[in-house]
């Protein structure tokens, strides 16, 4: 552990956890435009957590350990898992952090526990949630292991970090195949924070819910947790498009200036990425359920391209 | 004799003890002895293995000749320690589960013989892995064999037993038959019975190569041979269970090894068939694991999944190696041989849970469960373990071996042909599908079976199982977490560098920031937020019933759609209505039926075209003296015309 890891450690993690709310209200608020609506302040999703924090806690009283449990272990597999996607700068970091495939499963952990939590109440909702959340994730997974192994076979490493250490330097795309990826990148990143076609996270409704079925009996500061970890989740998804697309600005060095461009310049992205999200999540409708396969086999395409122009040009 | 040689010796000293002594004395006692020394044989193959593996110190023993031309050697390389050390991690849980638990058999006398077989069971176990040549190999294979079955026939009064037990033991004989052809096939080439290099070309090993390939992937569980599996385990004792997934399985997947590393020159084609074999074990073992609501059958569909992943590991080491990528190739055969390793701790350490369970409520299917966490906390924490292993979340050990091999599928992009690129592109997104499933299959096992409300009276009254069952499951379960975290320091021990993540930082800095967080919440002034219980929502409902709750099958039921080309669901309706015009509805049933694909297409099949054949030869059985004469003179007359014209 050096010192300039341990700065990224806060200043990374600091700064992810302080911006993510941020997006999760952008994105509303574009699809209230799109809708013709005025939509909610742009630091509302601040005010809701905080909201949430002083609310009693409800717990069924069938509920065990598992429930009370999975907010923090949520949040905590997303923070250490922002230590995997440099936004502030690249640091030098020990032990392998930044591995892909640690890194997805540490997705993997919150989605574990947050199913079982849904399935802890017995409700039927919560069920309902758990049984499509495991069964569709799992027929995303080929995708997402895919599009980290095209990004793999065309940067030549495993890491995050040494990734956009490559790509950090240039204005475009490394290669142009990284732009296909981005592609995939992007179902994944609709698929993987429940947003329309896969999921609808603005209502409660049994038909479409998947996300907000599992945590319907969470309240309170653990419901707060949770919403948190989903919007870091949502956020590094989101740095790594963006780090793979449009990489310029990112700081591969220790420096103060260095920080504040790429903090800057990651705002201002990360702000244009998350408009795109809300106007394609208002430019298409919900799809059924068993029809989102197909939708998966899309990105599983695009990466599976990427990676076969790697091998035979 | 050194040291080394004189741990051996104690542990198999010990383990024949074990065997004997309760046929002598019939105790409590005894059966606690017996079961003490198969522990204390266990510490003593940790500290062998361990040494050998450290030292790569080869000990030597002297060959016992009981038959002429034929020894019987025992052999102790790098590989075979590894194995060892397997089988010593994995006893130590079982026998003290045992204690216990063999107390529940439902006579004095089957309580003997279940610890009489236990313990020769292990010991064959041990002697194959030992062996040095094909023909202790094979007289310890078929100890372990017939040993293993009569564990699985130990309840043998069940009509559903006898058939598990016949169905065992004719896959466990063709077994046997393809590794003696393989056997002989080489022992014809090179004229002896040792294991030794094979530096022949690849198309002399073909029909060895496929035999055993055949043989041992028969033992192991793998696709299109593994429905011995789901029948075998359900039936025989939970502990046994645990040996048998545990350490049976890896003892083949042993066998294999032994060969295909001292083969000089093999093909590539091996390695592509191995590969294909284990990704189609890996998916369809999950994926029919998803159907099973029988708790012991989803595990033992589990540990077909899990062998896949590791003939999958081992089919990527025969490519690399040929293609040239030796780093690749050893990240590859050492992640394979370490998930065989944790494959062992967890899966023992699951079965071993559901036996607890099984004794608890008496019934396996775990649609008659739920609740149980209220009931059996201890066994709830110990099982959440298990399922966190094998679901492969980090930092416990089944996330390390998968690393190992998502980490040798990323980088092979060193690879020159274009076309087995492609192949690794295929099996990786198999392999990715694969480890997702897992993880939501036990999502399924755990939730269904220990959260939310009780289904049935049995689950509402189960009580928790006594300590030693507990101490025994906590062995293995503390083994997945330390030989998780500690996977680099372990795997360095031994002398392999692989460059992979450090669990032991990423355990603790996932545990440091939960803590972070919840220390976070506590003293930012939310720890005063007011509690409260209250029912769960259901929709106006007052009272919550356990038939609200999704059942498992429910739970299936997304990924059943989406598989359906697979599960081919078969739906049968009957319907009866109130009026003539068959409006008004009034009754009826609906029948989801999951056909038995391989039995049906393949296994079924088989078995009819030998009854068909047996039945012709049974014709020229007729009893009569006068028949047989013939029948010696017809051979003697063919004999002589061949001698004649052909010799």
């Amino acid at each position: 552990m050096n010192a300039s890891f341990l700065l990224f450690t806060l200043l990374n993690t600091g700064f992810i956890l302080l911006v993510s709310p941020f997006f999760m209200s952008l994105i509303k608020k574009v699809k209230a435009y799109v809708q013709g609506r005025k939509g909610p302040k742009l630091l509302q999703s601040y005010f809701d957590l905080r909201k949430l924090m002083q609310k009693e806690v409800v717990y069924s009283p069938n509920s065990s350990i598992i429930m009370r449990i999975t907010p923090y272990l949520n949040l905590g597999a997303l923070l250490l898992a922002t230590l995997f996607v440099p936004v502030v700068f690249i640091p030098n970091a020990p032990a392998g952090i930044g591995n892909v495939i640690v890194f997805l499963y540490l997705l993997v952990i919150e989605r574990f526990f947050t199913s079982l939590s849904g399935l802890d109440s017995g409700s039927a909702f919560g069920g309902m949630g758990s049984s499509r959340l495991m069964s569709l994730s799992a027929v995303i997974e080929p995708t997402m292991i895919i599009a980290f192994a095209a990004l793999a076979y065309v940067l030549k490493t495993v890491n995050f970090h040494e990734m956009f250490a490559i790509t950090a330097g240039s204005t475009i795309p490394e290669s142009p195949t990284l732009s296909l990826i981005s592609i995939s990148l992007f179902i994944i990143i609709i698929v993987e924070t429940g947003r329309i076609p896969v999921d609808n996270p603005a209502t409660h409704l049994e038909l479409t819910m998947i996300n907000e079925a599992m945590i319907l009996e969470q309240s309170g500061k653990n419901l707060a947790l949770i919403e948190l970890a989903h919007a870091i989740k949502q956020t590094i998804l989101m740095a790594i498009l963006i780090n793979t697309l449009a990489p310029f600005g990112l700081a591969t060095e220790l420096t103060f200036t260095g920080i504040v461009i790429s903090c800057f310049y990651f705002l201002v992205k990360a702000s244009l990425l998350a408009g795109l999200i809300g106007l394609f999540e208002s430019s298409i409708a919900k799809m059924r359920l068993f029809r989102l396969p197909g939708f998966y086999m899309m990105a599983f395409f695009f990466s599976a391209l990427t990676i076969l122009m790697e091998v035979f040009i | 004799m050194s040291l080394l040689e004189a741990l051996v010796y104690g542990a198999i000293i010990a383990l024949i003890f074990g065997t004997i002594l309760p046929l002598l004395y019939r105790s409590k006692n005894t059966r606690k002895a017996s079961f003490s020394l198969s522990f204390f044989s266990s510490i003593l193959l940790l500290a062998f293995a361990g040494t050998v593996l450290y030292t790569g110190k080869e000990p030597t023993f002297p060959a016992f000749g009981f038959l002429p031309g034929l020894n019987f050697t025992m052999a102790a390389d790098r590989l075979s320690a590894g194995f060892i050390l397997l089988i010593a991690a994995v006893v130590p849980g079982v026998s003290i589960y045992s204690i216990e638990y063999v107390e529940y058999a439902k006579s004095e006398a089957r309580k003997d013989i279940q610890t009489v077989l236990t313990n020769l069971f292990i010991l064959a176990m041990l002697m194959v892995v030992l062996a040095g040549n094909m023909v202790g190999f094979l007289i310890f294979w078929e100890i372990m064999s017939l040993s293993s079955l009569m564990l699985v026939l130990h309840d043998y009064s069940s009509e559903e037993n006898k058939k598990a037990g016949i169905f065992y033991f004719i896959m466990t004989s063709l077994s046997t038959a393809f590794l003696f052809m393989g056997f002989i096939s080489l022992f014809r080439l090179t004229g002896s019975a040792e294991f030794g290099h094979l530096d022949y070309a690849a198309s002399i090993l073909t029909l060895p190569f496929l035999c055993l390939f055949i043989g041992f992937g028969i033992k192991a569980g793998l696709v299109p041979f593994h429905k011995w599996l789901p029948y075998a385990h359900p039936a025989a004792p939970s502990s046994v269970s645990a040996l048998m997934s545990g350490v049976m399985l890896k003892v083949a997947i042993y066998g294999f090894l032994r060969f295909l590393l001292s083969v000089s020159a093999p093909e590539i084609w091996w390695g592509v068939l191995i590969l294909i074999g284990g990704s189609l074990s890996a998916i369809l073992g999950v994926i029919y694991a998803f159907r099973e609501s029988d708790i012991k059958k989803l595990l033992a569909y589990s540990s077909i999944e899990n062998v896949g992943i590791i003939f999958t590991g081992i089919g990527l080491y025969l490519i690399f190696k040929l293609e040239g990528l030796e780093g690749l190739a050893m990240l590859s055969l050492v992640g394979a041989s370490f998930h065989a390793f944790n494959h062992a701790l967890f899966k023992s350490l699951l079965f071993l849970c559901a036996g607890s369970i099984v004794h608890a409520t008496g019934t396996r299917s775990i649609e008659a469960l739920g609740g149980l966490i209220k009931r059996m906390p201890r066994t709830a924490a110990l099982f959440l373990i298990g399922s966190v292993s094998i679901a492969g979340l980090p930092p416990a050990n089944g996330f390390v071996s998968e690393l190992m091999l998502f980490q040798a599928y990323f980088y092979s992009s060193a690879l020159q042909d274009p076309l087995l690129k492609v192949l690794l592109i295929i099996t990786l997104s198999v392999f990715a599908l694969t480890s997702a499933l897992v993880a939501a299959l036990f999502v399924k096992l755990f939730g269904i079976t220990f959260l939310a409300l009780p289904r049935t009276k049995c689950a509402k009254e189960a009580i928790e199982v006594p300590q030693p069952m507990l101490s025994g499951e906590a062995i293995p379960a503390a083994l997945c977490i330390l030989s998780g975290l500690f996977s680099n320091r372990i795997l360095a021990l031994f002398g392999f560098d692989f460059g992979i993540p450090d669990m032991l930082v990423i355990g603790l800095l996932l545990v440091g920031v939960c803590g972070f967080v919840w220390l976070g919440v506590r003293n930012t002034g939310f720890s005063k937020t007011p509690r409260r219980s209250k029912e769960t929502w259901g929709c106006g409902i007052l009272a919550q019933h356990p038939t609200m709750e999704y059942s498992s099958i429910g739970f299936s039921e997304p990924l059943i759609a989406i598989f359906k080309k697979i599960y081919r669901p078969e739906i049968s309706s009957t319907r009866t209505y109130s009026d003539t015009k068959e409006c008004i509805f009034k009754d009826g049933t609906t029948k989801i039926h999951f056909p038995k694909f391989f039995e049906k297409y393949l296994y079924l099949p088989v078995a009819h075209t030998v009854n068909v054949i047996s039945f012709q030869v049974s014709r020229m059985q007729n009893g009569k003296l006068g028949t047989y004469v013939f029948y010696v003179f017809i051979a003697v007359l063919t004999l002589m015309t061949f001698t004649r014209y052909f010799a």
